[in-house]
């Protein structure tokens, strides 16, 4: 990267002190696989001490060493292994970024800056670290130096993500929100998982005046960042070993959707802790997701076996058994999950789907009641109950779901569209309100405008005794249905349209 | 003065004995890892600030010191003497774990009352005015059941009767205390990720001795991981809004819409997560003019590798993460910070900072900070404070000598607390306004040649603990000309030639 001199390169250190002692962790507590690697690790590195190898072999001794501890989180062990390997090797650019690394996450910045020079006068060419300088430099309020060095990067490699968006950061730090936009949305065209960059993104327009598209941005922003292409880092993370490194790998792969490199990760962890129950859901999960039903029902129940009171294991199993038609086994096991935890919303609103799907509405309603009160969000924990309870005839109580729902979840079209359909069309005359269920009717209609929303507001508005907009709503839906298709509901609604054409009184089923 | 000497801890001499207990047995159960605050307040009305202290329990099964620990109530005697008059006061805060404190008036009588969050039922105590507290708990319909850390009083909707914001945390259990590890692959405490975040609860006061819960209908909807909270008028439009930090979420920002409802703007208001689009792991929280330009500024405290962050108000509700350009951000990253608020500790009109910490995970003790304020850019202030490295969370903010500079009452986690006596405060002129619990008014010193400052009557943010509800504006040597209140209902009153040097005492006029 020629275009990067050295010149920048102030207030250089070099690793010219005496290395620090190391500082083994205790092992006490770690999983077996890893207190061994780490154990094997330091007794290499002794046993190269006491056969006084070569120091390039010492360096890498004590960089592996160093690179474990890191991988592992024991950041206070590795710092001293990186500097004697540093002091060893003091060519070897991998040591001094390494530390960079480590002191740039405890917000050391003069120090890691240091690290980070010193890498790139050995390598000048190995962009991470540039990034992660500009990174410092900009923490330490440097933006002017973080955007020289970034740009030098961008000159090289045009399309680095990690690069547009630190400098991204910096245009914003200085309100210049046009540059931003442009840094942000090209890191976001190289980058599109990296949703998080959406937030900044949205504070840029924001800053020009655009809220609109503010607000686009911020739908859209997540957690996922970017960083530069990293080998070295790549490397360190390749390192972990156990039932643990391979739960995390796991659970990364199966939230960006890898299901196959996640049930891989999964089935590792299964091989070294073959008792442990969170390797085995966690596989049946991704198990689940890749299609293997018969695998994923195997490890439910092998977690089952060892620990009968898993909630989450019952939750599962049971949802595949519905799949396969075994509803009387998945009532069960949605039973257990329920008795095991009480509070789980998810179980409750299943197994009411479930029992009322199986003929038990009764019960059915009792555990709707008590997902709605769990999960007060989920449409389903309230349109469940008010379809079923509406089905058995008792509106009155369907009714009284459906308000609960509408305050919960105002800005439910599914919740409104129920509520204003009762209130326009209750079987008994008793619970109707023309004037609300209009309100709501077209509320709804201004929001989706279906053929089924604009009969609501036909149906409203008969109830009200307003028959010709009535009739005229309701020729809209006609047409509306017929566009939409299927056809087959559109009969019924000429029929409707007739009625209210006839004249007052057209209130539904008057 | 050096700097050292800035504030020194008097706990020990004072009669403050406390010490906090944690109840930790090696169960990890994560409650023990998050408390706990405390308060200062004038329970009896003698002109001076006694102190609350809450106490954890044990957790799970295991054998509970005797006698069993419990929050304990302190009466400050005039020579800065505490006597425990916890048996006396009917205070038996026994039975839940203890969070945090709130204390506001909420019956209007003039004494102040006090609100404790658990881990377990939240409690209500009215003060009888007669040196003694009965639990109202039941009926005020106060006592959410299940963990709250922060809470705050105000005045949602200008009736003049204080209402109540509860920050609900997450849905932990013992009985199901799931296992969690470190990278290490060592079991440490779980964090919030692993338990699903609890909806919170905003109570309206009737002002008939009860509150209704009024969550729903306000809007407040969505659930989150609360831990700090901060009432105060983000666009100053003469109504108060809600602050939350969420730990390891976008934090709420709940514009109060002048009818009894709320809307969480915080995304697109710029103060949801910090400038690259992380949330962070909100904890403590203040809002003050650090500024000097009239609105109030948010800050922050957050997790070890996360900086502090300080969102700067436009003046309209609208924020900008400023952390890096102001100082704020630099020297917080290896801190996990917890109690914070922006006060005048020089007296010199610019706010300054105090921050206590405290890590979650190995090693747990670090220091307290002191920020200082020069023109609107914050210069930590090395050794400022007194005392050996401990495990800090809450903080709580007066003047307990009353000598006109602010005292900080500290909270340490399974330790003593620290009262920490601000020895440099009084040396330069300032005004004390005590407008009799009045929360949310808002106190506009005028100075010939500086700008006003703009200081506002509360007692909540921090972390988990109540502050002095007195305004101590420091001066900065400039003369006062007049004092404008800014009553909750709208109302502006002004006085004019007054003395400085000296607390006005003028009773709430809402």
């Amino acid at each position: 990267m020629k275009t990067l001199s050295l010149l920048s390169l102030v207030s250089f250190l070099s690793f010219q002190s005496l290395p620090p002692a190391l500082q083994p962790p205790s092992l006490e507590g770690l999983e077996p696989e890893v207190a061994a690697q780490l154990r094997d690790a330091r007794a290499l590195l002794d046993a190269l001490q006491t056969e006084a190898a070569p120091p390039e072999e010492l360096a890498d001794a004590y960089g592996e060493l160093g690179r474990l501890y890191h991988a592992y989180g024991l950041a206070e062990a590795a710092a001293p292994a990186y500097a004697n390997a540093a002091a060893q090797a003091p060519k070897d650019f991998r040591w001094p970024y390494y530390l960079g690394h480590l002191e740039q996450a405890a917000g050391r910045l003069a120090e890691a800056e240091t690290s980070y020079r010193k890498a790139l006068e050995l390598q000048p060419g190995f962009l991470p670290a540039w990034v992660h300088l500009g990174e410092v430099l900009l923490a330490g309020n440097r933006p002017d130096e973080a955007e020289r060095i970034l740009k030098e990067v961008l000159a090289s490699s045009p399309k680095d993500a990690a690069a547009r968006a630190v400098l991204g950061e910096v245009a914003l730090s200085r309100r210049q929100y046009r540059e931003a936009v442009e840094h942000l949305e090209t890191a976001l065209a190289a980058a599109p998982d990296a949703d998080r960059l959406h937030h900044p993104l949205a504070m840029a327009y924001r800053g020009l005046g655009d809220v609109d598209k503010a607000r686009e941005h911020l739908s859209k922003a997540g957690r996922v960042g970017v960083r530069p292409a990293d080998p070295l880092m790549d490397e360190l993370a390749q390192l972990r070993q156990g039932e643990m490194a391979h739960l995390l790998r796991g659970r990364v792969a199966f939230r960006f959707g890898r299901f196959a490199d996640a049930a891989a990760e999964f089935r590792k962890a299964v091989e070294a802790r073959p008792d442990s129950v969170p390797a085995r859901i966690n596989l049946g999960a991704a198990l689940t997701q890749t299609g293997d039903r018969k695998g994923a029902v195997s490890q439910f129940q092998e977690a089952l076996k060892i620990a009968p009171d898993n909630g989450t294991a019952h939750f599962n199993l049971a949802l595949l058994l519905v799949q396969d038609g075994y509803d009387t086994e998945a009532v069960k096991h949605l039973e257990e999950a329920i008795r095991i935890e009480p509070r789980d919303g998810a179980a409750h609103l299943e197994l009411a789907q479930l029992l009322e799907r199986t003929g038990r509405p009764a019960a059915a309603l009792i555990h709707y009641e008590k997902a709605a009160g769990l999960l007060p969000q989920d449409e389903r924990a309230w349109m469940g109950p008010a379809n079923l309870l509406v089905r058995m005839e008792r509106y009155r109580e369907a009714l009284e779901v459906l308000e609960a729902a509408h305050g919960n979840l105002p800005a439910s079209g599914r919740v409104t569209y129920g509520l204003a359909r009762l209130l326009a069309a209750a079987p008994d005359p008793a619970l109707r309100n023309g004037k609300r269920a209009l309100d709501l009717a077209l509320k709804v209609h201004s929001a989706r405008g279906t053929a089924a929303d604009a009969e609501t507001v036909a149906l409203a508005l008969a109830e009200s005794g307003r028959c010709d907009e009535a009739a005229e709503w309701q020729r809209n839906a006609v047409e509306a249905a017929h566009r939409e298709g299927p056809p087959d509901r559109v009969p019924a609604m000429e029929k409707e349209l007739t009625r209210y054409e006839t004249g007052a009184p057209c209130r539904p089923g008057g | 003065m050096a700097a050292a000497d800035l504030f020194v801890d008097v706990a020990a001499q004072s009669g403050l004995d406390f010490v906090h207990f944690n109840g930790a047995t090696g169960e990890l159960y994560f409650p023990e890892m998050m408390g706990q605050g405390g308060a200062l307040l004038d329970y009896d009305n003698d002109g001076d600030l006694d102190a609350y202290f809450v106490q954890g329990a044990m957790l799970g099964p295991g054998k509970s010191p005797v006698p069993v620990p419990r929050g304990r109530l302190y009466r400050n005697d005039v020579s800065l003497h505490f006597v425990d008059v916890t048996e006396k006061s009917g205070l038996d805060a026994r039975g839940g774990y203890g969070m945090g404190a709130a204390t506001g008036d909420i019956d209007n009588d003039g004494w102040v009352d006090l609100y404790l969050t658990n881990y377990g039922s939240n409690r209500m105590y009215r003060n009888n005015g007669d040196g003694t507290f009965t639990d109202v708990t039941q009926r005020t319909g106060t006592g959410y059941p299940r963990w709250s850390v922060g809470a705050a009083f105000f005045d949602m909707d200008r009736d003049g009767w204080l209402d109540l914001y509860v920050a609900n945390y997450v849905d932990f259990s013992v009985e199901k205390n799931p296992k969690c590890y470190a990278a290490s692959s060592r079991r440490d405490y779980c964090g919030p990720a692993d338990f699903p975040p609890q909806p919170h609860t905003l109570y309206r006061n009737r002002g008939d001795g009860t509150f209704e819960d009024v969550t729903a209908r306000a809007g407040i909807r969505q659930p989150g991981p609360g831990l700090g909270v901060i009432a105060f008028d983000a666009d100053r439009d003469g109504w108060t809004d809600v602050y939350v930090a969420n730990d390891g979420a976008p934090a709420f920002l709940w514009m109060n819409q002048k009818d009894g409802t709320f809307r969480d703007d915080a995304l697109l208001a710029g103060a949801a997560v910090n400038r690259r689009g992380q949330p962070e792991a909100g904890m403590g929280v203040t809002a003050g003019d650090f500024d000097a330009d009239g609105d109030e500024d948010i800050f922050r405290t957050h997790l070890t590798g996360e900086t502090n962050t300080l969102y700067v108000n436009d003046g309209t509700g609208l924020f900008e993460d400023r952390s890096t350009e102001t100082g704020a951000a630099q020297g917080s990253l290896p801190f996990t910070s917890f109690g914070t608020r922006w006060f005048d500790y020089d007296n010199d009109g610019w706010l300054d900072l105090f921050i206590t910490s405290g890590a979650v995970r190995l090693p747990l003790p670090q220091t307290d900070q002191l920020y200082r304020n020069v023109g609107g850019r914050l210069e930590e202030v090395a050794g400022a404070v007194s005392g050996a490295p401990a495990v800090g969370r809450g903080a709580a903010f007066g003047d307990v000598d009353n000598d006109g500079d602010t005292d900080v009452l500290v909270f340490y986690n399974n330790g003593p607390a620290r009262l920490l006596m601000n020895q440099a405060g009084n040396r330069r002129p300032w005004t004390g306004v005590d407008l009799g619990g009045a929360l949310g008014a808002r106190v506009e010193v005028r100075r010939s040649g500086a700008p006003a400052l703009w200081r506002r009557v509360h007692t909540d943010g921090s972390y988990a603990s109540a502050s002095d509800p007195r305004v101590l504006a420091g001066l900065g040597g400039k003369e006062m000309t007049t004092v404008r209140i800014h009553w909750p209902g709208g109302k502006v009153e002004e006085w004019r030639g007054l003395p400085t040097g000296r607390y006005i005492l003028r009773g709430n006029q809402q």
